[in-house]
């Protein structure tokens, strides 16, 4: 029983050294790393809390966090939940940087509501909060800084209408009810194609469900009845609003030998939609800017603490990718494929 | 009146580490011996500290169960799943917390009734049970209605800095007194020890073995309900996808706190003391910046050392 006392106290004591000995060392990559100013200490210490750090999208956002970070001056503290997507994780990291007393956090919530009570608990203790990626319901947070995905749909839209020439029939897979951010692609795609007149949309009240193998299952029973008697497709056009639908509906064409017989625009990336556009399968994707909006969390926030009036909401843009542009850097940066 | 003493001195260890840990930490970060932190600590520990009660009950019985945080994931789904229909909270609770213990029940009648071990029977109601939150959910998370559930482990507001600690860490401090009493002041609980000790022998004294076997399982589901209120409380929401793996910071609190895998050895006040151990760990870690990954090893090593000593004071004593 003694023994037992003894060796955890000798544990503790390691601890406490090992926390000794790492808070210098992280000091001192601090330095290396996000301050180019001499002082050595930077004025403002902000916290990035994404919503996981393993997918490809969050690595895009840490690298425009940090530049933004390098560029201003100031510490950029860059934490994820312990365990990937799990909301508790996030609402620990949340309290744990408001006990900390850090300058600002620069948060993408991984729920609406649920991510709500630490943050107005932050914002009551003088921190203040920039929100990125997805939005916060209620809460006093200084901006919202993520694509605007209604204008993302929108351009989807104009793309198909450019592509066939003003007129035909079109469908669009929706992704999932409930989902918000998809929800804008959708309706910002409707709305573009309502300004042509001749474009006719034969279905828009799909849903294409979490994932590729629901998606798969959907666009099947879609498009079966839209099958002409000599085997071909009655549609022109097709619209899907997120990587999961989009490759549900790639697939669905392969496999009935009608891609590449329609025209087809998804949104965001993956190798396979990457091959898919190589291919002429796909004729466009829209995708997001997830560096910029790294960046742009954080230059937000310095501008805030330093008194500066910022936007409530700023768009990071969306781009449109196809066959032509596809191998231009800027573009070729935001397809760069996950490694598997 | 020896296993008494013992234990005392083992409690007075644990105190110690929670202190040196806190003292350490405190060296390094000025805001961490503040008020408020301990706060943070006490509301960050309560959900794992409350499913520890019933997990040591389960543990000291020679027992596992391995399908806590599935029960605490499915209760948050059931409260929300009812607050949305309308129920009013406080039935909506009991509800949540009842469902909690018909899980555990389940477990228990397997265990007891078919004479199946704990970790195959509890390994498949993980699945089960974190499916059924699935199934019942949509898979989505479920949108409650606001209501004064949402503050039970919330940081307090000004106006009722009073009761010094939100509502939810005096729930705990009051099922941890009463699960003590009931460890070691009643027949149950004696019982509890002996099957942990030896369930052949106890089997032979006459003990009713199945029945007291069935009866923690119904605990550790109960406190596990208990524990799911409390993450409906953080969440404001009900989340199929919540608490995975929790059990194993529930059982490593236990661990840490003195009980033996193989039964026999246990207190509540050891389990506690392990889960604020792990949460202090935990904050201090993330407090100081280090990455998630330090934070890992850390804990894992301080389960192992605790664990590694439990043998060798096993092995002394045998």
């Amino acid at each position: 029983m003694k023994a037992r006392a003894i060796s955890i106290l000798t544990a503790a004591l390691l601890i406490a050294a090992l926390g000794c000995g790492s808070k210098d060392s992280g000091n001192a990559s601090g330095t290396n790393g996000s301050e180019p100013a001499p002082s050595g200490k930077s004025e403002y210490k902000i916290a990035v809390i994404p919503k996981g750090s393993t997918h490809e999208f969050w690595k895009a956002v840490k690298a425009g966090a940090e530049s933004a970070g390098k560029e201003l001056g100031v510490e950029v503290i860059w934490k994820g939940p312990m365990k990937e997507d799990d909301r508790e994780s996030q609402i620990k990291v949340v309290e744990d940087f408001t006990t900390q007393q850090v300058s600002g956090i620069v948060l993408a919530p991984l729920d609406d509501t649920a991510l709500r009570p630490p943050v107005e608990n932050a914002v009551r203790s003088n921190i203040p909060v920039v929100i990125i990626d997805s939005d916060l319901k209620g809460g006093d947070t200084v901006s919202f800084v993520a694509t605007d995905n209604f204008k993302g749909g929108q351009m989807a839209g104009e793309e198909l209408a450019r592509l066939l020439g003003g007129k035909g029939r079109v469908v669009m897979l929706r992704y999932q009810e409930g989902s918000a951010s998809t929800n804008f692609r959708e309706e910002g795609f409707l709305d573009a194609i309502k300004k042509h007149p001749e474009i006719e949309v034969v279905s828009a009240n799909q849903y294409a469900g979490a994932t590729t193998e629901s998606a798969q299952k959907a666009a099947e029973n879609l498009l079966a009845p839209l099958k002409k008697d000599d085997g071909s497709l009655g549609v022109d056009g097709i619209f899907t609003p997120n990587e999961s639908s989009t490759f549900g509906m790639l697939r669905v064409l392969q496999d009935s030998q009608w891609a590449g017989k329609v025209k087809f625009v998804g949104f965001d990336a993956s190798q396979k939609l990457v091959d898919g556009l190589k291919a002429g399968e796909l004729q466009g994707l829209i995708l997001q800017n997830p560096e910029k909006m790294g960046y742009l969390g954080v230059k937000t926030m310095v501008e805030h603490l330093k008194g500066t009036k910022v936007e409530k909401r700023i768009d990071t843009g969306a781009v449109l990718v196809t066959q032509e542009n596809m191998e231009q850097p800027d573009v070729a940066k935001l397809l760069a494929p996950p490694k598997e | 009146m020896n296993r008494l003493t013992s234990s005392t001195k083992s409690l007075v260890g644990l105190a110690m580490a929670l202190v040196v840990l806190f003292v350490g930490f405190s060296l390094n970060l000025p805001q961490f011996a503040t008020l408020r932190n301990v706060e943070t600590l006490a509301r960050q520990s309560t959900i794992v500290s409350i499913a520890a009660l019933g997990m040591t009950f389960i543990i000291v019985a020679g027992g596992i169960d391995l399908s806590i945080g599935s029960i605490v994931a499915f209760v948050t789904v059931v409260i929300a799943a009812l607050l949305q229909a309308g129920v009013d909270p406080v039935l909506a609770a009991g509800l949540g917390v009842l469902a909690g213990a018909a899980c555990g029940a389940l477990n228990g009648g397997m265990i007891s009734g078919f004479k199946v071990g704990p970790f195959i029977v509890t390994l498949g109601s993980l699945l089960v049970i974190r499916g059924i939150a699935k199934g019942l959910a949509h898979e989505q998370k479920i949108d409650a209605p606001a209501s004064w559930l949402s503050e039970l482990v919330a940081v307090l507001p000004p106006d009722r800095k009073w009761m010094l600690l939100p509502p939810g860490v005096w729930v705990l401090i009051a099922l941890a007194i009463l699960s003590s009493l009931v460890l070691w002041r009643t027949v149950f609980g004696r019982h509890v020890f002996a099957i942990g000790s030896n369930e052949r022998a106890a089997h032979y004294c006459g003990l009713p073995v199945s029945r007291v076997k069935f009866g923690v399982y119904v605990l550790g589901g109960f406190f596990a309900g208990i524990a799911g209120l409390m993450q409906f409380s953080r969440l404001t929401v009900g989340d199929p996808t919540v608490a995975v793996g929790l059990e194993l910071d529930v059982i490593a609190a236990v661990v840490i706190g003195g009980a033996s895998l193989s039964g026999g050895h246990g207190s509540i006040m050891g389990s506690i003391l392990g889960a604020f151990i792990m949460t202090t760990i935990r904050a201090g870690c993330s407090q100081m910046g280090l990455p998630n990954w330090v934070q890992e090893i850390v804990t894992g090593v301080i389960i192992v050392l605790s664990v590694g000593l439990d043998r060798l004071r096993a092995a002394r004593e045998a």
